[in-house]
């Protein structure tokens, strides 16, 4: 059995303690579950995952090249303009970001 | 005289065919960019057109007479590409009725005058936003109004369309397949994917270059798949790749579809019937989201992503030459002529 961290020594504490027998974990660490990897068209940023344990730790190198990819489409709009609603026409600007990064103007 | 009236006639209808169709017979590459479409000549590889379009270049529909493609842009319009005359003819765009739409996935109808979209809708009434449910949906080429629509799942990112056009594959969390022959559209059957811990980004199929198998690649926790829909018969080949899984955004099947090329940071060559990685180098320029092959299978083409287009020799994996883009892209699609 594993040896517990922490004991309770009032009678709150046992009290307590009482309360919680018998309850099963209610929740999971993301960082335990199985994930797979890569980018992803789910809503839900902690999907997307990298192998690597070395550079580059990102999907994308370089990450200007993912810019205008991800502008809109790929769902990170507090680092991109968001390219489907608010900043729809930014590309018109920036077609090359590495180019035209200077006219990038955020509100 | 009537030799000269038919000498006239037949000299017409050559010059009409010569301007329905590029000049010369091969390859032409379509660099999808941004606000730009740029033709890559596939026996020179230089720059040979520009195409001016509206917005950020999506997917695209070739027609079955190969004189039109459909691109989509900024994910709510549709423009109509005449590829002999490089140039937009006509522009539609799928926001309209009061509806603000963004279309994620995008087939032509095999009748030529439809095409069918994923779409997410929003629109506001009263100051209140009132969110639309997603649907696949099928609309008027020439308006794009839509005329029927079926209730999906959310997260559809892709379609495919198989069987002459009976069915549409929609692709999201899970594989959606939509049953179109009937007065309604019909969700059919659900392939589950995400219970499967499968997680893709099926922006990319090369459906038409590969000769009608639309390739898209996924991962799991442990490994990289392939999924090969035969469009004709609607089959879906699921090929596990043994081995550490090389990152790739698209993948694409060499002429022979004995091997696969997959591209993202690094271009790395699939052997298709071994089911296992065969080489890989790195791109010098970068990660790039599209990748091609030549109608010989001799050249591979990597672009998008950033604003460059390498070419690489096939069988050395030597890059053979480095083209700089006017824009960024997101695709390179070949149309063999």
């Amino acid at each position: 059995m594993k040896k517990k961290t922490i004991e309770a020594l009032n009678r709150k504490a046992k009290a307590i303690e009482r309360l919680a027998e018998g309850e099963q974990k209610t929740a999971e660490a993301l960082a335990t579950r199985p994930m797979p990897q890569g980018c992803t068209t789910i809503f839900d940023t902690g999907w997307e995952t990298n192998p690597r344990p070395t550079y580059p730790i990102g999907n994308c190198m370089a990450s200007v090249r993912d810019f205008n990819g991800c502008a809109g489409d790929c769902w990170w709009p507090a680092q991109m303009p968001d390219g489907l609603t608010n900043h729809r026409d930014f590309d018109v600007a920036c077609p090359n970001i590495a180019r035209d990064w200077r006219n990038l103007k955020y509100d | 005289m009537n030799w000269q009236r038919l000498f006239l006639s037949a000299l017409a209808a050559v010059l009409c065919s010569a301007a329905a169709t590029p000049a010369d017979a091969g390859d032409r590459f379509y660099y999808l960019g941004y606000e730009i479409i740029q033709v890559i000549d596939g026996d020179t590889d230089a720059i040979v057109a520009d195409i001016p379009i509206k917005g950020a270049t999506r997917e695209v529909g070739l027609t079955a007479d190969r004189k039109f493609l459909y691109v989509a842009t900024d994910r709510h319009f549709v423009h109509k590409v005449d590829l002999g005359a490089n140039r937009v003819v006509a522009t539609i765009d799928v926001s309209n009725g009061g509806w603000n739409r963004l279309m994620f996935g995008f087939v032509l109808d095999p009748d030529g005058r439809t095409a069918y979209g994923a779409f997410m809708s929003r629109r506001t009434e009263l100051g209140e936003a009132i969110v639309g449910k997603p649907v696949v949906a099928q609309f008027e080429l020439e308006t794009g109004k839509l005329l029927r629509s079926v209730e999906v799942p959310w997260g559809v990112a892709h379609l495919v369309s198989v069987k002459g056009g009976r069915t549409i594959y929609a692709f999201g969390q899970d594989l959606y397949k939509i049953d179109t022959t009937g007065s309604e559209l019909k969700l059919v059957e659900t392939m589950p994917m995400f219970d499967k811990g499968m997680n893709s980004l099926p922006f990319w199929d090369y459906a038409f270059d590969n000769g009608g198998v639309a390739s898209m690649n996924y991962y799991t926790e442990k490994y990289m798949g392939l999924l090969l829909v035969d469009q004709q018969s609607g089959d879906i080949e699921d090929i596990v790749l043994k081995g550490e899984p090389a990152m790739a955004y698209s993948v694409v099947l060499a002429p022979d579809k004995k091997k696969a090329y997959a591209v993202m940071d690094d271009l790395t060559v699939i052997d298709l019937a071994k089911k296992t990685y065969l080489a890989s180098v790195p791109i010098k320029e970068g990660t790039c989201y599209g990748v091609n092959v030549s109608s010989d299978g001799k050249k591979i083409y990597v672009g998008g992503g950033g604003s460059t287009l390498t070419v690489f020799d096939a069988q050395t994996l030597k890059p053979l030459k480095v083209l700089q883009m006017a824009s960024d892209g997101m695709d390179l699609r070949r149309i063999g002529f």
